[in-house]
């Protein structure tokens, strides 16, 4: 049987440097192939190439055994071959059908046939979306649901997937992986790059391993498990499973912040809670259960309700911040979940955002500075938190998402902080920062600063904290110690 | 870019930036005008356009100081204009010139200031704002402060002349004034705290909000600044003509600051270029200026041209600095 796709031995350079080279690659009908790797591996590079996005520079593209030229997106799709973005190509302010038929439209299009039409084909995929809902109104899940129809729509006989899950509730996750399956049936054949390891392991036919643009190894994924896929990615055996074992309770300090009712409308709702120095307070919740908003409030990047918004103590004194900066000058720092929206600066240097973290702070108190004082502070964050690029002059733009977040980290740190609250701390981080980052947590607790760590990932909560808060419809409802809770106990007190 | 990262041994390999095109080009055209225009390459000439590029330079200052921290001023001519007649309105009523100075200096802060506070507190966008901003202030100067369009200079004052007609060492003071201002905005943008947070706040305003930069005040700050600048390109203006016509705020003028601003490689997406890329804006626009002025190129044409120039320019900055989703996320190849 003649693969659906297949690249030969292709190679694409970006400025003579290969992001991937030498790879070889079938994709079949009907079957799920998962692409893992750590960031920078060349995943979304080979799926671009797939996809059109980008043109090998050397190498084969073959489709059912014909060799094909896709220039673009466009192309690949004529041929059968969609992408599906992380964000969409959805128009936000029009309904679900017109997007659905976007660029399809007859002559005398009607707003009710449109909205029929899709109505019926949407039921034919047994997607639950309502075709006249505007599509600004969905939410990840669905919006992502509304690309694939459109995808199928067009008779594709290949959809390629970035990171489908990221940003996707749990149940949501529910619906894709039924979604995926409903796919297949359909002898839609399906690639997908994810950091999820368990996904890939449940979801695909078969995983291929990525490792600096070179291909590790591809077969069923009946032949993996968690720890040989990580092995593979990193080329490493690692000594224990990064997820493996539960937090050592570290010693309860002095009492750093205490929220008493803290409400902001109808996201945070009147919710109580005390953070100590010296351990991690873990906090989890689905999206949506307030906890960002809460870390955002005590950072003063969100004001909380004027009136009735509760009262926050910092070492027994009441605050309000109406600005972030009051809050960093009195130690509060929030290490942000998206960190090319609001983490670094895309166009300054790795030691231009952290002097901008330096001058700030209240270390800074002169108004003029010396571009050459920051160097060694700047020098000394840069090997304590092994950031690696050539040298403190490379752009973050150009660092992959771990050396990227460690410089947001770094950024914050630098402001020496007495609470730091890490927002999603390794997402879209890949394994070996992960853990990098993990061990920088757990150092900051055991030097006495007081830490909240955000985050989805339940193995990570629990790895992590000494204490779990966990959160649900905007205040918190229960709080575990690690060893007396796992994954189902918390997960069962966020959804109920 | 330079500007913004200290001196590393990465940088010594001579990268091909708009900023080294738009020099090279000024050197060729001003050749090629010196060889082929009669009266180009002449003393008074020169003399001329060096006035002339010196105004439009340290407007693009100003105006370039607030591209870079992700706004622009659009009322800066307008700024310019009433402020500086009103100046010279009074001295010719024999207000003392330290009173009049000063009273001149608070109305262009308040302007300044009321840009940034629309900007920064009360978040209307910066085009809206400034746009008003400029018909507000040459309305309100026109009905309630200089009742004529031509403010000519009273005799003496001396001090004032001195912008346009002095020398130092040999170099017309509108020269002096226009270095002296690029090396206080340099060293503004290299050496100062603020100035470092233009920067920050140009490239990603959420980030340094969070960061704990001071982005309000910081936004109020450079349109006072933006503003202070365009006094000094007044005061320059006046003193090399003699008077201060202020139906320079409807001619073109603040869109040929914009074009030297974006012909020099600052990127209006903020956050990227430096007063280098100033300099050499002014330089090349203002040699085509004056070449077009003297080949008696009728002004529609002329307008034709610097059109043509300012969408090559941004098509060139889109080849040179290509900033769609596949490029900008070169950190998950």
């Amino acid at each position: 049987m003649t693969a659906l796709l297949e690249l030969k031995s292709v190679t694409k350079a970006y400025r003579g440097v290969p992001a991937v080279s030498d790879i070889s690659v079938e994709v079949h009908a009907g079957e799920v192939l998962a692409i893992l790797g750590e960031n920078g591996a060349g995943k979304s590079t080979l799926t671009k190439i797939m996809a059109g996005v980008v043109e090998p520079t050397k190498g084969e593209v073959l489709l059912e055994g014909k060799p094909v030229r896709m220039a673009n997106p466009e192309a690949a799709l004529d041929l059968g071959i969609a992408m599906v973005f992380q964000e969409t190509s959805l128009v936000p302010s029009m309904t679900v059908g017109q997007n659905l038929f976007l660029g399809d439209e007859k002559t005398f299009n009607r707003l009710r046939g449109v909205s029929i039409a899709s109505q019926q084909f949407l039921q034919s995929l047994n997607f639950n979306v309502d075709p006249t809902a505007l599509v600004s109104t969905l939410g990840v899940a669905k919006k992502q649901m509304v690309e694939i129809a459109r995808a199928v729509r067009k008779n594709v006989r290949l959809i390629i997937f970035d990171e489908p899950t990221a940003s996707l509730t749990p149940e949501e996750k529910q619906h894709f992986f039924a979604l995926v399956g409903r796919l297949k049936a359909r002898g839609i054949a399906i690639v997908f790059i994810s950091h999820a390891l368990e996904e890939a392991l449940m979801l695909a036919d078969r995983i291929m391993i990525m490792r600096d643009g070179l291909h590790v190894v591809t077969g069923p994924s009946r032949d993996f498990d968690r720890d040989s896929i990580i092995r593979s990615m990193v080329g490493r055996t690692m000594t224990d499973t990064l997820y493996g074992q539960k937090a050592g309770q570290r010693r309860r300090g002095a009492k750093i912040l205490s929220v008493e009712n803290l409400s902001l409308g109808k996201i945070v709702r009147n919710t109580s809670f005390s953070i100590y120095a010296g351990q991690i307070t873990g906090m989890f919740g689905l999206i949506g259960s307030g906890r960002t908003e809460t870390a955002k409030i005590i950072a003063g990047v969100l004001k909380r309700n004027f009136f009735h918004g509760g009262t926050i103590r910092l070492e027994g004194r009441p605050v309000r911040y109406r600005v972030p900066r009051p809050a960093v000058n009195d130690g509060i720092v929030y290490v942000t979940e998206d960190r090319k929206v609001e983490g670094f600066f895309e166009q300054l240097s790795i030691t231009d955002n952290l002097r901008i973290g330096h001058l700030a702070s209240k270390w800074s108190s002169r108004l003029i500075v010396k571009p050459s004082e920051i160097v060694p502070l700047a020098e000394h964050w840069r090997k304590a938190l092994q950031i690696r690029a050539i040298n403190g002059d490379t752009h973050v733009v150009e660092l992959s998402g771990g050396n990227q977040q460690k410089v947001v980290i770094a950024k914050s740190l630098l402001q020496k902080p007495k609470l730091v609250i890490f927002d999603e701390p390794t997402r879209g981080v890949d394994v070996g920062a992960i853990a990098e980052i993990h061990a920088l947590i757990k150092q900051l607790a055991e030097d006495g600063l007081a830490v909240i760590v955000i985050s989805s990932y339940l193995p990570e909560v629990l790895n992590l904290s000494d204490r779990i808060l966990v959160f649900r419809q905007g205040r918190v409802v229960e709080e575990f110690s690690p060893q007396g809770a796992d994954e189902e106990t918390i997960m069962y007190a966020s959804v109920h | 870019m330079e500007t913004v990262t200290a001196p590393g041994a990465s940088k010594v390999s001579v990268k091909i930036t708009q900023e080294w095109i738009v020099f090279a080009l000024a050197v060729v055209i001003f050749a090629l005008f010196s060889l082929i225009l009669r009266g180009f390459a002449t003393v008074d000439n020169m003399l001329a356009l060096v006035r002339n590029v010196s105004i439009l330079g340290i407007l693009s200052v100003g105006m370039a100081l607030s591209i870079l921290g992700r706004g622009i001023d659009l009322s800066i001519v307008a700024t310019m204009a009433v402020s500086v007649a009103w100046m010279i309105l009074m001295l010719g009523e024999g207000v003392a010139p330290p009173t009049a100075f000063a009273l001149a200096l608070a109305f262009v802060v308040l302007v300044g200031a009321a840009n940034g506070f629309l900007v920064a507190y009360v978040e209307i966008p910066a085009v809206f704002t400034t746009l008003a901003m400029g018909g507000l202030v040459y309305g309100l100067g026109r009905f309630a402060m200089i009742s004529v369009d031509i403010v000519n200079l009273p005799p003496g004052q001396d001090w004032l002349r001195g912008f346009g007609s002095g020398t130092l060492a040999g170099i017309p003071a509108p020269v002096i004034v226009f270095a002296v201002v690029c090396v206080v905005a340099y060293l503004f943008l290299s050496y100062a705290k603020a100035g470092r947070f233009v920067y920050a706040l140009g490239d990603n305003p959420a980030a340094a909000r969070i960061s704990g930069v001071p982005v309000r005040p910081l936004i109020v700050l450079q349109y006072v600044i933006a503003a202070l600048i365009a006094f000094c390109a007044g005061l320059v203006m006046t003193a090399n003509v003699d008077s201060m016509n202020t139906r320079i705020v409807n001619s073109t003028l603040v869109y040929d600051v914009i074009l030297v601003v974006v012909l020099g490689g600052i990127g209006l997406g903020g956050g990227k270029g430096g007063i280098r890329n100033v300099v050499v804006g002014t330089l090349l626009i203002g040699i085509l200026l004056n070449g077009m002025t003297i080949m008696n190129i009728p002004f529609l044409m002329q307008n034709i041209i610097k059109g043509i120039i300012l969408l090559a320019a941004i098509v060139a900055d889109t080849l040179l600095n290509p900033r769609d989703e596949q490029t900008s996320q070169q950190g998950d190849i």
